[in-house]
């Protein structure tokens, strides 16, 4: 082994790269971590199923202050960011810097939508009533979705440095292309989070007549 | 790559010229002394600089222990307060366990792992050494908290403005190693955030915060390295045993540690931010605080001591002139140990009313859990059934770990029956349980690696006589001070009472376990400063003094930089001992020599990002606290870590090509390079 990139790339015993391998082992810590978080939340929905009140004493209910069309287009716009990287981290194999470069500007670009998103649901949640301090619904519901709109910023962040660091020429061959791939895979898992996020925060909300809780309240009456 | 390829061999680092990274910041490479320690990536010396740190925490630990049984020598004793009680137990579990064991097998998973499966190093050597520094400034931060306790005690802070405010002063954490909401909580309604407890326990919450950072990027680390890094011909199952309980261990951190993780950050919110997670008056569920801790605490048991059961089952083989006794049941019961690991949680929790269902299948699934270790503890009887057996220091000390070990298993299962437990919860029993299982069995399996490794780490042998005269008294004290906790928690005696009074008939088995504490402590302290002064100036010693099994011994003591001068080809399980007695040599690649082995390059930026979390964790409970301007110190910690983090991506991994001395077909001389 004459060569130093050999020792660089010097194979490995399963033949999956370390980076990769790293990556996937961080992702099922993650797994157990939003594992926690949603049980958390889903355990305070059954014990709590009617809702918050409001700063005023009003009963509010949960289906009264989603606005579910609004979370569906975010979620959209998530899933489509995550067609994006999965094209970028293609461009990358192939070697085409340029097209790696709008590919990843559209999942920055929509991240951000989403994140966007997430402000706004937040501030008209706030207005609405819901804090972090005034029901046990207001902690879980914030803190589950922020922590999760926390690992989209970061996803961000990461492929915004990952953007301008493709200009300097460094970003390529078999190095780059698992680079990318690595930060696709983070990319990836943080929106399949959301899917299940999305379904057990959200949707089962609309369930039956009275929401899957039971929240005695219509679901339709929004 | 990089600019880093161009380098031609060279003997020694210090031949080149310091390298600059990208930005032009010089990287600290070629390097000695303290800048070299502080910036290292050599998976040795931070398995070095782990066990320093251990070793002074337990004896931190011990300290405070002594304290505590110094207060219980006799009845309605005033030692020291209840206030400053609560905060010694509390300390003195969290440090022994968080900043005593994990960190010291952690120092054996970096000495160890990469030389047992012939590695160079670890998968990711920057990241290893963040690890090290996130935990040696996670330890500091919880520890930081006794030193703004001594400032209150001295009056020292009495001049300031918002220690005037606070409603409670217990400055290190006060409520137990396991925080138990809502006591560790808050109450009130909307957001007040009334407390219960004074700022020790946010040091404590973002102490063990930064300490699971240092635990997680660690095990990520060692997985990837067992996985990927093997040598040719070193399959799964000719793992050493300790590599292989390394990686289950690994794999429990990596699993559990989420949980405790979202228990923290839920705390977090609830105590600074007026969140409502386990606050009682809003609704919150303290319960759900217990479920969360232990869904975490009791994997961390086995986090704690699978890495002691790899220790012993690699000493009794080499002290019995044996192969371990089913080597594979062996491996397949720590598997087992671990996953069942996660299905025991709530036998903690026997007493808070789970309903009879969750009851029973805890305790069948606890009872379940004993049936690997008992296979475990019978292997290790078939490897020293009919061998030769060499009573060494290392040898002692792990046939008392498997004697110890197996007491406290007969009083775990004695609490796995929910009726028994019921009685014995939150009383001394309990206390002696488990430090039969922690202290008899991980300690001193510890206690056993220390002295089994120590000539391989230094090149130098402990003074056997010391050791065996420390091993005694160690064995000897440990039973003294936890034998008759067993009676004294059955005769009523609850622990973290830090007094009691005449007349329960608690008086003389008290005072013997105060004398036993006492023995015990002067055990340790004559154990550690055997090794410490061995480390520096112990008798030199062959590279292979106990005629090892494993690679590490086919290796010159200390081990050089570059571990392998040429990357082995393993044929066997016990390759080393194979090669010296049996019909299967160890070959070697054809690499190393005049061409030279990859070696990783330094960096100064784990570190600077590892400082992030010192600013964190200083910044968050002085928030608590009430200092003004506080929050800047946590936004600045926050600051510095992504910079750190960000100059560390940037800096790319650089490396050099290192010669190494041309060794083909046999194991390296024992004479090490020039380095």
């Amino acid at each position: 082994m004459s060569e130093t990139a050999a020792a660089h790339d010097a194979p490995t015993s399963t033949g999956i790269d370390h980076k990769k391998l790293i990556m996937w082992l961080f992702l099922a810590s993650d797994c157990m971590f939003f594992g926690t978080l949603i049980s958390t939340h889903l355990l305070y929905r059954k014990l709590y199923p009617s809702g918050f009140t409001d700063a005023e004493g009003h009963q509010r209910f949960i289906q009264n202050l989603f606005n579910i069309e609004l979370t569906s287009f975010s979620t959209f716009i998530l899933l489509m960011s995550s067609f994006l990287m999965a094209l970028a981290v293609s461009a990358m194999h192939k070697g085409e810097i340029k097209s790696f470069r709008r590919n990843v500007l559209g999942v920055i670009f929509f991240g951000l939508i989403f994140l966007g998103c997430q402000v706004f649901e937040f501030t008209h949640f706030y207005h609405q009533g819901l804090t972090i301090q005034n029901s046990v619904l207001g902690s879980t519901f914030y803190v589950l979705t922020g922590t999760h709109g926390t690992h989209v910023a970061i996803g961000v962040l990461w492929l915004i440095l990952m953007y301008f660091y493709s200009f300097t020429g460094k970003l390529g061959g078999h190095t780059g292309a698992l680079d990318v791939e690595v930060a696709g895979l983070y990319w990836h898992f943080v929106d399949i989070v959301w899917i299940i996020i999305f379904t057990a925060v959200y949707l089962v909300e609309y369930l039956g007549p009275n929401g899957f809780w039971g929240t005695g309240l219509p679901a339709v009456t929004k | 790559m990089s600019h880093d390829s161009h380098h031609a061999p060279v003997a020694s680092k210090l031949e080149l010229a310091p390298e600059r990274s990208d930005l032009g910041l010089i990287r600290p490479d070629r390097t000695t002394g303290w800048t070299d320690w502080l910036t290292t990536v050599d998976h040795k010396k931070i398995g070095i600089l782990y066990g320093a740190f251990a070793m002074f925490y337990f004896l931190v630990g011990g300290v405070e222990a002594l304290a505590i049984r110094t207060q219980l020598i006799r009845p309605d004793n005033d030692f020291v307060t209840a206030r400053m009680y609560n905060q010694l137990f509390t300390m003195h579990g969290t440090t022994m366990i968080f900043l005593g064991v994990m960190p010291l097998s952690a120092a054996f998973f970096n000495f160890l792992v990469p030389l047992q499966i012939g590695a160079r190093d670890v998968a990711f050597p920057r990241l290893n050494a963040f690890s090290l520094w996130t935990f040696v400034f996670g330890a500091f931060v919880l520890n930081a908290s006794w030193l703004f306790e001594f400032a209150h005690l001295a009056g020292w802070l009495n001049g300031f403005e918002w220690h005037k405010h606070l409603a409670f002063t217990d400055f290190a954490p006060a409520n137990g190693w396991f925080s138990y909401a809502p006591l560790s909580g808050t109450y009130g309604q909307n957001g007040q955030a009334l407390r219960f407890t004074g700022v020790g326990t946010d040091f404590w919450i973002i102490g063990i915060q930064v300490l699971g950072i240092a635990s997680l990027a660690a095990s990520f680390n060692f997985i990837c390295t067992i996985i990927n890094m093997r040598a040719k011909g070193m399959t799964m199952m000719r793992l050493p045993v300790f590599t292989w309980m390394t990686l289950i261990t690994a794999i429990l951190i990596i699993l559990a540690f989420p949980a405790i993780t979202v228990a923290l950050i839920e705390l977090m919110f609830d105590r600074a931010f007026g969140a409502n997670f386990f606050n009682p008056s809003a609704g919150g569920q303290p319960i759900l605080w217990q479920h969360l801790f232990w869904i975490f605490g009791h994997p961390e048991v086995y986090i704690l001591v699978l890495p002691a059961m790899g220790i012993v089952s690699e000493i009794l083989p080499t002290f019995s002139g044996k192969a371990l006794f089913g080597y594979p049941i062996i491996v397949f019961s720590g598997a087992v140990i671990g996953f069942l690991g996660f299905a025991v949680w709530s036998h903690h929790m026997f007493t808070t009313g789970l309903g009879p269902v969750p009851t029973a299948a805890f305790a069948l699934l606890t009872m379940a859990i004993a049936v690997p270790t008992g296979v475990k503890i019978f292997n290790w009887l078939g490897t020293i059934w009919g061998g030769r057996v060499r009573f060494t220091p290392p040898m002692v000390l792990s046939l008392g770990f498997i004697w110890m070990f197996m007491c406290g298993g007969f009083s775990g299962v004695m609490h796995s029956s929910a009726p028994a437990d019921s009685q014995q919860q939150d009383s001394y029993f309990v206390i002696a349980h488990f430090h039969y299982v922690l202290l008899g069995g991980v300690l001193l399996g510890l206690m056993a690696g220390l002295y089994f490794w120590f000539p391989k780490i230094f090149g130098r042998m402990p003074n056997a006589p010391l050791a065996y005269i420390a091993s005694g008294m160690v064995i000897l004290g440990f039973n003294l001070a936890f034998g008759p906790m067993h009676y004294l928690g059955l005769a009523g005696m609850p622990r973290r009472t830090h007094t009691y009074h005449a007349g329960n008939g608690w008086e003389t088995w008290n005072y013997v376990a105060t004398i036993g504490a006492y023995i015990l402590g002067a055990g340790v302290f004559l154990a550690f400063a055997n090794l410490a002064w061995t480390a520096f100036k112990g008798k030199k010693c062959a590279s292979d003094p106990w005629g090892g099994r494993t690679l590490e011994w086919s290796l010159p003591s200390p081990v050089p930089e570059y571990n392998f001068a040429q990357a082995p080809i393993v044929a066997t399980r016990d390759a080393y001992f194979e090669d010296k007695h049996g019909g299967k040599r160890i070959a070697y690649e054809n690499d190393g020599g005049e061409a030279g082995v990859h070696m990783p390059s330094q960096s100064w930026m784990p570190l600077v990002a590892s400082t992030g979390f010192l600013f964190a964790g200083f910044g968050m409970p002085m928030m608590a606290m009430g200092v003004p301007h506080a929050g800047w110190i946590v936004i600045t910690g926050l600051g510095v870590l992504i910079l750190g983090i960000w100059l560390w991506a940037v800096e790319g991994p650089g490396g050099y090509m290192l010669k190494t001395p041309a060794a083909s077909g046999s194991p390296a001389p024992a004479e090490t390079a020039a380095h």
